[in-house]
């Protein structure tokens, strides 16, 4: 069982440990590397002055939230003077002048960055095997196949690996249509994405604007309320966070629900589905169903068209937004002629395939003559889907899912980009809805792998939806 | 769904597609087009485009000037600078 950050707290606190032992520890798992979890790892030396500060605060007994706790950040984050390529070539020599808004709360509160994780190119995969720099490999082995090399989902799939193989104590992700979920149920770990607009988008590389939202993958779920304490703040700069007043996520996390919880279960989600997953969901059932949780059977209306529409909405964004990659003003150029030549070289030599394939897509569906019948009425079933989410939400106070479909696959085995997107059809549903959902560890699967479920809660409600995934996760740990 | 000119997609995306490779996009955005046409069956005629899902967040501040990146922070990325400038081919005559 890997330590906690209230743990590795004590005993820095206590003095069993230095802030500098610690950083080395994971340090020495981070440089190995085997499972290409890291695009960079940073030297002891150049974190050397965040490491004694947090020392000195330990020393004088007033650490902050995070102090000292070594984290992985996803290649998505601008870290400021710290090389952030978003996993693709056309980004391998870029270095921020500013720090993003989520990863200054971090460093705000004592943390130290080990290093930035592996991902999808500009966050576009669900196998991370889209990268730039190479697939990451799962540090979990089919029982029956332990040569094979497998998955570790996607798109933070480097940051869900760094955390199940113990090179970071938790990893700071982004999920814009399952990409912290999907990786943290394929690895064993927990991955929340919050509401849409509870932690700013500043300075995180931008895929899908209406859909992209930080979050954290960790070891347990209290980790998960230590990081999005941190996380979840109003930001000006991004004009879609929201200013609600945030609360204290980690106080009364293990406190028992004071009125009776209702949650559903939308059946439509489990036709077809392999016994692993339904085993999953009942096994989940069974344990809350002794703390006195009624769950009910719901019916969404909207499914089928969830997958679609965020394939015609994520890649419209996406062209958009990376119409910026022109090598001008940064990243790589290629050399060419005319100011068009460099544009277009520059753009199909950086970009790697599956980057083309979606910034295509998005330029189709947003071209004249199909803006309407794509682009637009995507957006508006888009609406439907929140509807429904809302009218079952009116009835339940969680709903619960699988979080994949599938256990983690062979690196290279999913060629096609259909049955890839497929991956995440539990996922994607509530990022178009915009609400938050996490998914917990819930068992193994026949091959020995693990498998996670997803409860989904109402808007800018984590406070509860974390209540809820602790009570779950005591019920359902498992041992590697 | 008519047949797409993926030559013209790729030129609106400011993309070079070799032309090994044309074939190979085509196909793939004519399968991935034709798997998301199921959303043409749904009645929308009633429904408003969904933009921002949780549509009360957008939030304004005061119009307050304040310091951030300097012309060398900004220029330090540049693939080729002169002076305060980014540096490209020649655009005009």
């Amino acid at each position: 069982m890997k330590n906690s950050i209230s743990q590795i707290k004590k005993t820095l606190i206590e003095k069993k440990i230095s802030v500098g032992e610690l950083y080395d520890e994971y340090l020495a798992k981070a440089k190995s590397g085997n499972n290409n979890s890291f695009n960079l790892v940073i030297d002891r030396e150049n974190n050397i002055s965040s490491i004694n500060d947090s020392q000195n605060r330990y020393d004088n007994g007033n650490p902050l939230p995070l102090d000292g706790i070594p984290l992985g950040i996803k290649d998505l984050f601008c870290t400021k003077g710290i090389k952030t390529t978003a996993s693709s070539k056309i980004l391998s020599n870029f270095i921020p002048n500013y720090e993003s808004f989520v990863t200054q709360q971090l460093l705000n509160d004592g943390s130290i960055f080990i290093g930035k994780n592996n991902c999808d190119e500009f966050a576009m995969g669900s196998s991370n095997e889209t990268s730039y720099f190479g697939p990451v490999i799962n540090p979990w082995k089919n029982k029956n196949s332990q040569k094979d090399n497998l998955v570790p989902g996607g798109s933070s799939g480097g940051s869900a690996a760094a955390v199940a193989e113990g090179s970071c104590v938790a990893s700071m992700g982004t999920d814009t249509g399952g990409s912290i979920r999907q990786p943290a149920s394929l690895c064993g770990i927990v991955g929340l994405k919050p509401t849409f607009g509870s932690c700013s988008r500043w300075g995180i590389v931008a895929f899908a604007s209406s859909l992209d939202q930080a979050g954290p993958l960790t070891n347990c779920v209290e980790d998960a309320a230590y990081i999005l304490n941190s996380i979840n703040k109003h930001d000006f700069n991004d004009s879609t966070s929201s200013n609600h007043q945030r609360e204290d996520y980690l106080i009364d996390i293990n406190n028992s629900f004071e009125k009776k919880i209702k949650i559903g279960i939308p059946s439509d989600y489990l036709e077809d589905v392999s016994d692993d997953i339904l085993n999953q969901i009942d096994n989940t059932k069974k344990a809350l169903s002794k703390h006195g949780i009624e769950f009910v059977d719901v019916k969404f209306k909207t499914t089928e068209y969830a997958l679609s529409t965020y394939y015609i909405l994520a890649p419209a964004e996406a062209s958009s937004n990376l119409a910026r990659y022109d090598g001008i003003r940064y990243g790589v150029r290629e050399g060419g002629e005319s100011l068009d030549d460099i544009y277009l070289n520059s753009r199909t030599k950086g970009f790697g395939d599956e980057v083309t394939r979606r910034i295509l897509i998005g330029a189709y569906v947003l071209s004249a003559g199909y803006y309407d019948a794509y682009y637009r009425q995507a957006q508006k079933v888009r609406r439907l889907i929140k509807n429904d989410f809302q009218r079952i939400l009116n009835e339940v106070d969680f709903i619960l899912t699988p979080t994949t479909p599938n256990e983690a696959f062979k690196i290279g085995d999913k060629l096609d980009p259909i049955s890839m997107y497929k991956n995440d059809i539990y996922t994607v549903p509530t990022s178009l809805a915009g609400l938050p959902g996490i998914s917990i560890p819930s068992g193994l699967s026949k091959n020995g792998l693990p498998l996670g479920v997803q409860f989904i809660g109402n808007y800018f409600e984590e406070k509860s939806l974390l209540q809820l995934a602790a009570l779950a996760e005591k019920e359902l740990s498992f041992n590697e | 769904m008519s047949d797409i000119d993926i030559k013209r997609i790729s030129y609106l995306a400011k993309l070079k597609l070799p032309s090994e490779k044309e074939e190979f996009y085509s196909n793939s955005l004519k399968d991935i087009i034709k798997w998301v046409d199921n959303l043409k069956k749904v009645d929308t005629s009633k429904t408003e485009p969904l933009h921002n899902v949780t549509e009360k967040t957008v939030s304004i501040r005061n119009d307050e000037v304040s310091k951030s990146n300097s012309v060398d922070d900004v220029l330090s990325n540049a693939p080729e600078r002169a002076q305060n400038f980014f540096k490209v081919p020649k655009v005009v005559e």
